[in-house]
């Protein structure tokens, strides 16, 4: 028996060229004219979406001549959950709860986004202390996003070592989170007008603990892992992604910094506190994997250093601003973006003055990350195209929302 | 944020392309008509709009409406170029001009229902075949079997 889906997926990378159409979409293709004029065969492997690399649900056809990668194509959806749908039927106050869903590694991002566009439509003025404490949240998040990544890229190249000294430090992230929010992933505590509730007492203590380790063991990782020459020969030069490509596929964050374009929301278009606070953007210079790995890991050494900011000058005061119960923004549209771990997480707002969205957009940045990549993997080896997967740090949950 | 209206007015005039942008809490947003659009996003580029943000439609329970969301990182600047379209229309890919446009395209053909032209890979991107338009407000979020239920 035939399964249906086959009719629908790989149709795409198929088509073109194809002698027998009766295949299915992992499968051998004949090519005639090979090397030197004689038929050859190429393989058609269908990478995912359970496949260990491709973290998550994220499903790549490849064409193989050999190991060599001709074509690829990316199929998407195993995640959508409707959400930009959703968010027409929910309240303004909950529609950070849509957005942890999103983005699943880095939620406050998200909520920070949502609170933004709603506050610039309602002209909310957000108390200090609500800014400072979303700042501290959202470096927070970053670190302990940026430490999936890293464990899991590691892995992605062959190395086993650091994975779990990642996922260590990284619970001791999601404990702070916990203590702040009651929740590991999904906090739900970024909401219009501030945050949902107050820093609860002794998470200084907490915060400082943990920052004192990670700076000493965020090194130890940068040597464990970067320090290897197997991995440095693994991810140097490997998918370059230069600016003018980087800016053509509408690539933001860390994969467009690593190609060397300086633009990070939080200058360029600042929110909250973070024209406050003290930190560099890290660039990279000819956009390859290894770029891509030490603007991140520098990214982390600057968190960590606006969250010791954060813990310092906290300013007194409320933890949010008077809003009604009930949120009803004035009619209009908006966007507000924020700089999330994956790059420019932004949200449209379309309101009509009732108590819901008339409609909500979620720009997700690895939407954007996933295409360059269809342009980039092929001609290289198979190998290096987990590589490549793995440095631009996909998140699945925000690319089918 | 810069640009304003006037000087986003210039910017498509230079691509033949006769607009009233208007300034509104959005930014410079301009109306052009559907056929247009490649013209307008083309005269964007070569002032040196490097990249498509975003892109997206709305629903405006008469017609779709499409934004177009472009950003200079030289010149610190971003637009938005708008059109409407009827529900049944077919939309020109502007993966020419901005390769960023193909997967969202893909998408907001898909959850709109439109036909998408032009595009090398014009099918589905997230729903499988059957899955009605689902940001037509038409289409409710529960079946009324599902309604009943609750």
């Amino acid at each position: 028996m035939t399964d249906p889906r086959n009719d629908v997926v790989g149709v795409g990378l198929l088509a073109e060229g194809m002698h027998d159409p009766g295949s299915p979409p992992a499968g051998i293709r004949r090519v005639p004219s090979g090397v030197d004029g004689l038929t050859t065969e190429h393989l058609i492997v269908n990478m995912g979406p359970q496949h260990p690399s491709t973290h998550g649900v994220l499903r790549v056809l490849v064409e193989l001549d050999g190991e060599e990668i001709v074509s690829s194509e990316i199929s998407l959806g195993y995640l959508h959950r409707g959400i930009e749908k959703l968010a027409e039927h929910r309240r303004f106050n909950a529609l950070g709860t849509l957005m942890d869903r999103g983005d699943y590694v880095s939620g406050i991002h998200g909520e920070t986004a949502v609170a933004l566009a709603v506050e610039r439509l309602m002209e909310i003025e957000v108390p200090r202390r609500a800014q400072w404490i979303r700042c501290m949240m959202a470096e927070l998040n970053r670190i302990a996003s940026h430490l999936v990544w890293f464990g899991t890229f590691g892995l992605d190249t062959g190395g086993m070592g650091q994975f779990l000294y990642a996922m260590r430090d990284r619970e001791a992230i999601l404990d702070v989170l916990e203590a702040v929010s009651g929740g590991r992933m999904m906090f739900n505590y970024v909401r219009p007008g501030g945050v949902v509730a107050d820093l609860p007492a002794g998470i200084d203590l907490k915060v400082e603990a943990f920052l004192d380790a990670f700076e000493i063991y965020l090194e130890e990782h940068d040597a464990l892992l970067g320090g290897n020459e197997i991995f440095q020969s693994r991810v140097k030069g490997v998918g370059i992604i230069d600016a003018e490509k980087a800016l053509a596929f509408g690539l933001t964050g860390a994969n467009l910094r690593a190609s060397g374009v300086d633009y990070d929301v939080r200058k360029n278009r600042p929110y909250d506190a973070y024209p406050e606070l003290e930190f560099s953007v890290p660039l990279g210079a000819g956009g390859d994997a290894w770029d891509r790995y030490a603007v991140r890991m520098e990214e982390m050494r600057q968190s960590a250093r606006m969250v010791r900011q954060c813990l310092d000058g906290l300013p007194e005061g409320e933890h949010t601003a008077k809003v009604p119960k009930v949120l009803r923004p004035p009619a209009g549209e908006v966007y507000a973006a924020v700089e999330s771990s994956r790059g420019e997480t932004g949200i449209h707002l379309v309101t009509d003055g009732g108590d819901m969205p008339y409609r909500m957009h979620y720009r997700a940045p690895s939407l954007f990350a996933l295409q360059a990549l269809e342009d980039v993997i092929p001609g290289t080896l198979l190998a290096d195209a987990v590589a490549i997967i793995g440095s631009t740090d996909v998140m699945l949950g925000e690319t089918d929302r | 944020m810069r640009p304003d209206a006037t000087e986003l007015k210039t910017l498509l005039a230079a691509g033949g392309v006769k607009a009233e942008p208007e300034d509104v809490l959005l930014g410079a947003v301009a109306r052009v008509r559907p056929r247009e659009v490649i013209d307008a996003l083309s005269s964007l580029k070569s002032a040196g709009y490097e990249s498509l943000v975003d892109l997206f439609g709305t629903d405006t329970g008469e017609a779709v409406e499409l934004t177009w969301h472009v950003r200079s990182y030289s010149q610190d600047a971003e637009v938005y170029i708008k059109t409407t379209v009827h529900y049944d229309a077919e939309i020109d890919s502007v993966w020419n001009v901005y390769p960023s446009a193909l997967m969202p395209e893909r998408e907001t053909a898909e959850l709109l229902g439109l036909k998408l032209g032009g595009h090398p890979n014009p099918r589905r991107l997230l729903t499988s075949d059957g899955v009605p338009p689902l940001l037509r407000r038409s289409v409710p979020i529960r079946t009324p079997a599902e309604a009943e239920r609750r």
